[in-house]
């Protein structure tokens, strides 16, 4: 494929929290042009950790590689006239401004619309723009919270060595990230209509979406708890020089374990011949499998486990995933040139071809495009 | 009218990642047909070993809404069938392993014959190309792999396994891939073949993390801890395993949550004194606040600290979710009446539309192969006794 698939659409971007911008960034690292309206000192994206040796934010890289910039300050006369004219010319406007504080800038949906009928107004807010929490604040421990999975979180070796600490968030922004995925895809659905309309996004709802499991298993009579949703034997295994991940759902691949195991013997047991009666014995048999794991190697593991189609992955150490293998292979990691250095910056996770889409490398300076706004306006008709 | 109202997709993808892209796709208004074959069901019809389920184990969320036939792809009839209703498709949606696909003759190039525009979406554990495509894995494989398993975690203890959000974050991302590919069909004409390598996903979630890493900067797991804010994690409340995550991002707000836990001298205490002071003496901050937390009922404390502008929220569990009037309003949750009467929660709409504001899932789960006549009838103009004559044959089967 010789141009992305979004090339030719523009994005304005209003964006302080991560869910917002990484909505900009999907679309922008599909070949759309993202304009981010920062005020006059910058999104606080720009300041938020983790931090490169120089102190430029990773965070801000990651999510901001590719689009350009325009200050454009709430707090400053032009503001309207500027968000304006930027709108006129926008298929997509991403913002996550507090709910209260739209009417006073103008940016309420019944503004948008009645101004700018083109185009797709996405809000992105921790708890959505409607319903009786939609004033509410939201970081990302709240909302990997508000949203269930945080509840159920940790399970298995975790659950089993601190039994009684408090639950566990996943790493960094992993609601927010759902919540930005989700909200750029809801946007693609409604420009696909060919017309412009609001589309109200919320954070807690793509986690909840995301973790439909758990209320589908409330449907069936179960309320998931993280202690007691471990998986019956696998799970996280300790090795001699790490960890590995095991998982077997078919019987083929529990022939394949029993294979990697030696475990010909106790495994032929009859009651072992099903799923359920395994299941029963889960624990018996994970004690084995993590007494035969813990003097073994990851690599020597993992290398057999697969040829013999028992489903394992080593955890890999950042390092690790960006020298993989099959990393490498599929050219995932672009370096890019910062102030600070050289950097690795992931593509997105889909292609559209055999290659990886090739990950836009420059990183706007506040107001590094201010001429956009001195610009002869256009005005588009439709989405 | 929901946006997506006329997109079509053949869908034959399994287990979790890839039918949760093909029913977000359907809430939003795309015909799904779902292929099956009875010779080897979903593995999510059946029972679950690691689970310990006797029943179907999770199958009827991203079932919803779909139609089924049933399918045999490894008869040649059955393929041939296949490829008539890719011909009537905009979008072939497929989660085998690599290779799968061609192997049953029904690869890109081969469904590009069929239907030149054709957008094939792969979702597959680590893509379609390199030396470990052919590597089996479920969703906390694709986390081990990614990193965000390794990242995971107490910082003195060992990497947590994701589970389903993670087979789900895999089919959302397949879902805005799929669209963008129908925009760019919509601008050029051409389709494509969408690969979704769920291992990129769980990295691309911890995208900021490798790159630091790939400057020197040293990162590792952290449990509950914030890079930056303080107070920053959860807390018990009067209820057993009832926990409040609290979130102070700003100076304004932790002086304000010292007067609400009643101890409004620590917003004058100089190890408290600013972000990075709080930050750096963080672990002294448990005491104080666990101390009011544990003597609150958990909501009220949460309506108390937003109404105050402190982020918070109780930790919630799937009971809390499905009743909440919030999500309700939004229709985040909605009930579905499956065919025998029976009526559960499930997960609506992904967003809400301005323009449509109708249920996201207006049936339940399709009884396997129930839409047959529709399909292969209606759909593909087959007549009963072609129909009849393929199921004879266990081309339809």
């Amino acid at each position: 494929m010789t141009d992305k698939p979004l090339s030719g659409l523009r994005v304005i971007e209003r964006a302080t929290g991560v869910a917002a911008a990484q909505a900009g960034r999907l679309l922008c690292q599909m070949g759309a042009e993202v304009i981010m309206a920062e005020p006059s000192e910058g999104s606080p994206l720009r300041e938020e950790p983790p931090l490169l040796p120089g102190g430029q934010s990773a965070l801000f890289t990651y999510l901001s590689l590719g689009k350009r910039s325009v200050v454009c300050d709430p707090a400053g006369p032009d503001f309207r006239k500027d968000m304006h004219k930027l709108l006129a010319e926008a298929d997509i406007f991403i913002d996550d401004t507090p709910v209260a504080e739209r009417t006073g800038l103008a940016l309420d949906d019944a503004a948008i619309a009645r101004e700018h009928p083109h185009i797709v107004h996405l809000s992105v807010l921790p708890f959505g723009a409607f319903g009786p929490k939609a004033g509410w604040k939201g970081d990302e421990i709240n909302l990997i919270h508000a949203g269930g999975e945080g509840f159920l979180l940790p399970n298995g070796l975790t659950a089993d060595l601190f039994p009684d600490r408090p639950p566990l968030k996943i790493a960094g922004h992993f609601a927010e990230m759902q919540g930005g995925t989700t909200a750029a895809m809801a946007a693609l659905a409604a420009l696909w209509t060919g017309e412009g309309q609001y589309v109200d996004a919320s954070v807690q709802d793509a986690n909840v979406a995301v973790g439909a499991f758990a209320i589908q298993r409330y449907g069936d009579g179960s309320v998931e708890h993280r202690l007691t949703r471990s998986f019956k034997f696998g799970g996280v295994i300790e090795c001699a020089d790490g960890y590995v991940e095991l998982l077997t759902l078919e019987t083929r691949q529990w022939l394949g374990l029993i294979d990697l195991l030696g475990a010909e013997d106790w495994a032929q047991d009859p009651e072992l011949a099903d799923e359920v009666g395994r299941s029963a014995r889960g624990a018996e048999i994970n004690q084995r499998i993590r007494d035969w794991a813990r003097h073994r190697k990851v690599e020597d593991l993992v290398a057999q486990a697969q040829t013999l189609g028992v489903p394992m992955a080593r955890y890999n150490a950042p390092q690790q995933v960006l020298t993989g293998l099959q990393e490498t292979a599929r050219g995932i990691f672009a370096t890019i040139h910062t102030p600070d250095g050289p950097v690795q910056v992931q593509s997105l996770p889909f292609r559209f071809g055999p290659d990886a889409l090739p990950v836009r490398d420059t990183l706007a300076s506040l107001g590094a495009d201010q001429s956009i706004l001195s610009c002869q306006p256009g005005r588009r008709a439709t989405a | 009218m929901k946006p997506l109202t006329g997109l079509r997709i053949a869908d034959f993808t399994v287990h979790a990642a890839g039918p949760f892209c093909t029913h977000m796709l359907s809430q939003m208004g795309a015909e799904v047909i779902k292929v099956e074959t009875a010779l080897r069901p979903d593995i999510f019809r059946k029972s679950h070993a690691v689970y310990g389920r006797q029943g179907p184990a999770t199958f009827d969320q991203v079932s919803s809404n779909k139609l089924s036939v049933r399918l045999n792809l490894k008869h040649p009839e059955g393929v041939a069938l296949a490829k008539k209703l890719v011909g009537v498709a905009d979008v072939a949606a497929e989660s085998f392993r690599a290779g799968v696909m061609s192997r049953l003759g029904l690869g890109y190039e081969v469904l590009r014959g069929v239907k030149r525009d054709i957008v094939m979406v792969s979702v597959s554990s680590s893509g379609q190309t390199g030396p470990e495509s052919h590597f089996a894995g479920y969703a906390p494989l694709f986390g081990a792999w990614g990193g965000l398993g390794y990242l995971s975690g107490h910082a003195d203890g060992p990497p947590v396994e994701m589970r389903h959000v993670m087979d789900h974050s895999v089919g959302m991302h397949a879902a805005l891939a799929t669209l963008a590919a129908l925009n760019r069909r919509r601008r050029t004409g051409e389709g494509c073949h969408v690969d979704v390598a769920a291992r990129e996903v769980a990295s691309s979630l911890v995208g900021d993390f490798l790159t630091a890493a790939s400057a020197g900067v040293s990162v590792g797991r952290m449990g509950n801890d914030d890079l930056t804010r303080a107070p920053h994690g959860l807390f018990p409340t009067a209820d057993t395993d009832r926990w409040l995550s609290i979130s102070v991002s700003s100076d304004a707000e932790w002086k304000v949550l010292t007067t609400i836990i009643g101890q409004p001298h620590l917003a004058d205490d100089p190890r408290f004194a600013t972000q990075a002071e709080r930050y750096a003496n963080r672990r002294a901050l448990d005491a104080p606040i666990s101390d009011w937390t544990s003597g609150q009922g958990g909501e009220a404390a949460a309506e108390r600290l937003q109404a105050a502008g402190v982020a918070a929220h109780l930790s919630w569990a799937a009971s809390d979710i499905v009743s909440d009037p919030h999500m309700r309003a939004r229709g985040a949750i909605l009930d579905v009446a499956e065919t025998d009467g029976n009526r559960r929660a499930a997960v609506g709409r992904p967003a809400r539309f301005a323009g449509d504001d109708a249920p996201g899932i207006t049936r339940g789960t399709p009884a396997l192969g129930g839409d047959e006549d529709y399909v292969y009838g209606e759909l593909l103009g087959l007549s009963g006794a072609q129909i009849s004559a393929l199921i004879e044959d266990e081309a339809i089967y």
